[in-house]
């Protein structure tokens, strides 16, 4: 028994030496991927702890550590402040109301390419509204601000057929809905290309046997394309989930003009906007403060994907984790 | 075989024969609907392009010009003549040349290597990987790292940290794994090391992969713009985005004028984002396959 046990020990040392030796090249390969995870992913995730001293630059993350601990102090003080709140709210309704638009806006123009029956022009279409995915926010927040302004063109016609000038870059509730369909006319077609490609994966055979059952289109659509499509949409909207708490600074610092336009920030001051100007655009928020806000937030993404996943796979869905 | 198969992906069902197949009124409101959503995206482009060739008198008395009965490329010419604008674009090439290849040589490698089986370690690595999807320190945790290894201030803040993306990585991973192992045996019988393996098999084998994970990269490159935002300020490092957020953002734009002819800052704006936006709309059309084959192949293989 026991010279059973150590051959087996030998044999298994003997293997582990051989794919060691097998794998060198593989193993040269993957060495600039650990370091990169090492210092640009997990670097910053140890210096979270930050969160829980009074960060001072001088010292260093180690020796804030050490001499400047505080424990949850700083989680104290952001829970009692305002602003902290107020960014909460806004990034939840903000957040959540661009998963729910964005989603069906990628399913409607999915929908509307696949029925169509003719060639060229849903080629052309296709090539038409996924280019902007590939555009900047700054682009096309550039875009937005010129054709809308109060001076620009639209609104010059809106105010020769009677009305008021536009103002959706001075009033907050405008902006909100200029922030929804900027993202629908940025995302939507893009976004469309995966339901497109799972649409095209549907078996054909249930759409002759609806034939058969004479269906119409719309109820091949509701009983054949959107079952279809299911597992995928549910897939990617848990993913969009975990996103919720980001609502897209990149979008909200452009269509503000680098955070310039003081008369609607309020209204789109979200958590990542908080992070940023309390720490560089003069908030007078500590590091220590900003890295706990941050700590706070990819806590509730978190929490968030993982009960979505838990609520689709006791629905029967599939799941991602 | 594999390539064959992403090249035959359709992208849209395929048109059925049959008597339900004719072109009825159902059509005629999806073209309509298409047509108006395809419409509201092209109308941004076509009137600030209009805009930027209209003589100012022009635009002042009629700001909605969708035609011009006078073309002027003043504001083309203002573009031009702003230094701003040429130290943008050095800068932005910089990063679309060097960055691009920099950032495929270690995306490339590292999912090779994650491709391959049974080496030692591969599940540690691969679930290391997995997790940074899922966790992130944050903005300030990752602004105090940049500052530590003093890249503050320099290209390589735009540059370094961009080694790895992990979804193109694993797009380029699948894609490995999905070539028959056959000919990574065949090779070796035929007295091929590792590196010819992957050189001169795996790699070319990969084109059509290679050349959708490239350009996802060069057109991040092309439109990057937060790193240098957050990390550079001096204006010699700007990229060609940001120096747009500075001529667009700003109420009256501070580009010279050439001659003593007035020009309205709207339609200098205006050439200057089509300056940006030109390269893409050119190249587009003709490389869209391309990324829709990347995002496809990742969402049906991950």
């Amino acid at each position: 028994m026991e010279k059973l046990l150590i051959k087996r020990k030998q044999s298994y040392a003997y293997s582990f030496k051989r794919r060691f030796s097998a794998s060198k090249f593989l193993l040269l390969m993957i060495i600039p991927a650990i370091v990169y995870y090492a210092v640009f992913c997990y670097a910053p995730m140890y210096g979270v702890l930050i969160a829980f001293t009074k960060y001072s630059p001088k010292k260093g993350i180690m020796g804030s550590v050490t001499d400047n601990w505080i424990g949850f102090e700083n989680f104290k003080f952001i829970f009692n402040y305002p602003s902290f709140w107020t960014a909460f709210k806004n990034t939840l309704i903000i957040g959540s109301l661009k998963i729910i638009i964005s989603f069906t806006s990628a399913i409607l123009v999915a929908l509307l390419i696949n029925e169509l029956r003719m060639r060229f022009f849903k080629k052309g279409v296709q090539i038409i509204v996924t280019f902007p995915h590939f555009l900047s926010w700054v682009v096309v927040a550039s875009l937005f601000r010129l054709t809308l302004s109060e001076t620009g063109g639209i609104s010059y016609l809106v105010q020769q057929l009677g009305g008021q000038p536009l103002k959706f870059l001075s009033d907050g509730k405008l902006f909100l809905s200029l922030l929804f369909s900027s993202d629908v006319w940025k995302e939507a077609g893009w976004s469309s290309i995966i339901y497109i490609a799972t649409m095209a994966g549907i078996s054909t055979d249930l759409y002759e046997a609806a034939n058969i059952d004479g269906a119409s289109r719309i109820q091949k659509i509701w009983h054949v394309t959107l079952p279809g499509i299911r597992p995928t949409a549910i897939l990617l909207l848990i993913m969009s989930v975990g996103g919720v708490l980001s609502a897209g600074f990149d979008q909200i610092y452009n269509l503000t003009g680098s955070l310039n336009n003081a008369v609607v920030l309020d209204s789109v001051q979200i958590i990542d906007v908080l992070i940023y100007q309390g720490t560089f655009g003069g908030g007078g928020l500590t590091m220590g403060q900003t890295t706990a806000i941050g700590l706070f937030k990819s806590l509730v993404g978190f929490v968030l994907v993982i009960t979505t996943d838990r609520i689709a796979k006791l629905c029967g869905e599939r799941g991602i984790i | 075989m594999a390539k064959t198969k992403i090249d035959k992906l359709p992208l849209a069902r395929k048109e059925r024969p049959g008597p339900s197949n004719r072109f009825g009124g159902f059509d005629v409101v999806l073209f309509i609907i298409l047509l108006i959503f395809a419409l509201l995206i092209i109308f941004p482009f076509y009137y600030l392009f209009v805009v930027s060739i209209t003589p100012q008198e022009i635009y002042v008395n009629n700001p909605l010009t969708l035609w011009t009965p006078r073309v002027t490329f003043d504001a083309y010419k203002s573009v031009f003549n702003d230094s701003r604008i040429w130290g943008g674009l050095k800068i932005t090439l910089i990063l679309l040349f060097g960055g691009t290849l920099y950032q495929m040589f270690f995306t490339v490698i590292t999912g090779y290597a994650l491709s391959r089986n049974n080496w030692v370690g591969k599940n540690f690595v691969m679930n290391m990987i997995l997790v940074t999807m899922f966790f992130g320190g944050g903005l300030i945790p990752y602004y105090i790292l940049i500052k530590t290894l003093g890249m503050i201030n320099t290209i390589w803040v735009m540059i370094i940290p961009g080694a790895i993306d992990t979804f193109n990585m694993l797009l380029m991973r699948n894609y490995f794994a999905s070539l028959p192992k056959e000919l990574e045996e065949s090779a070796k019988i035929d007295g091929a090391n590792d590196v010819q393996i992957f050189v001169k098999i795996f790699l070319p084998l990969s084109l059509p992969m290679l050349a959708t994970v490239g350009l996802f990269f060069a057109v991040g490159n092309w439109n990057s713009w937060y790193n240098g935002m957050l990390f550079n300020s001096s204006q010699n490092l700007k990229t060609l985005q940001q120096v747009l957020q500075d001529i667009v953002y700003t109420p009256s734009s501070g580009i010279p004028n050439p001659g003593k002819i007035r020009i309205d800052d709207e339609s200098m704006k205006m050439a200057a984002i089509f300056f940006t936006i030109i390269p893409m709309m050119l190249f587009y059309p003709f490389l869209q396959r391309y990324f829709v084959k990347g995002i496809v192949v990742g969402a049906i293989k991950g």
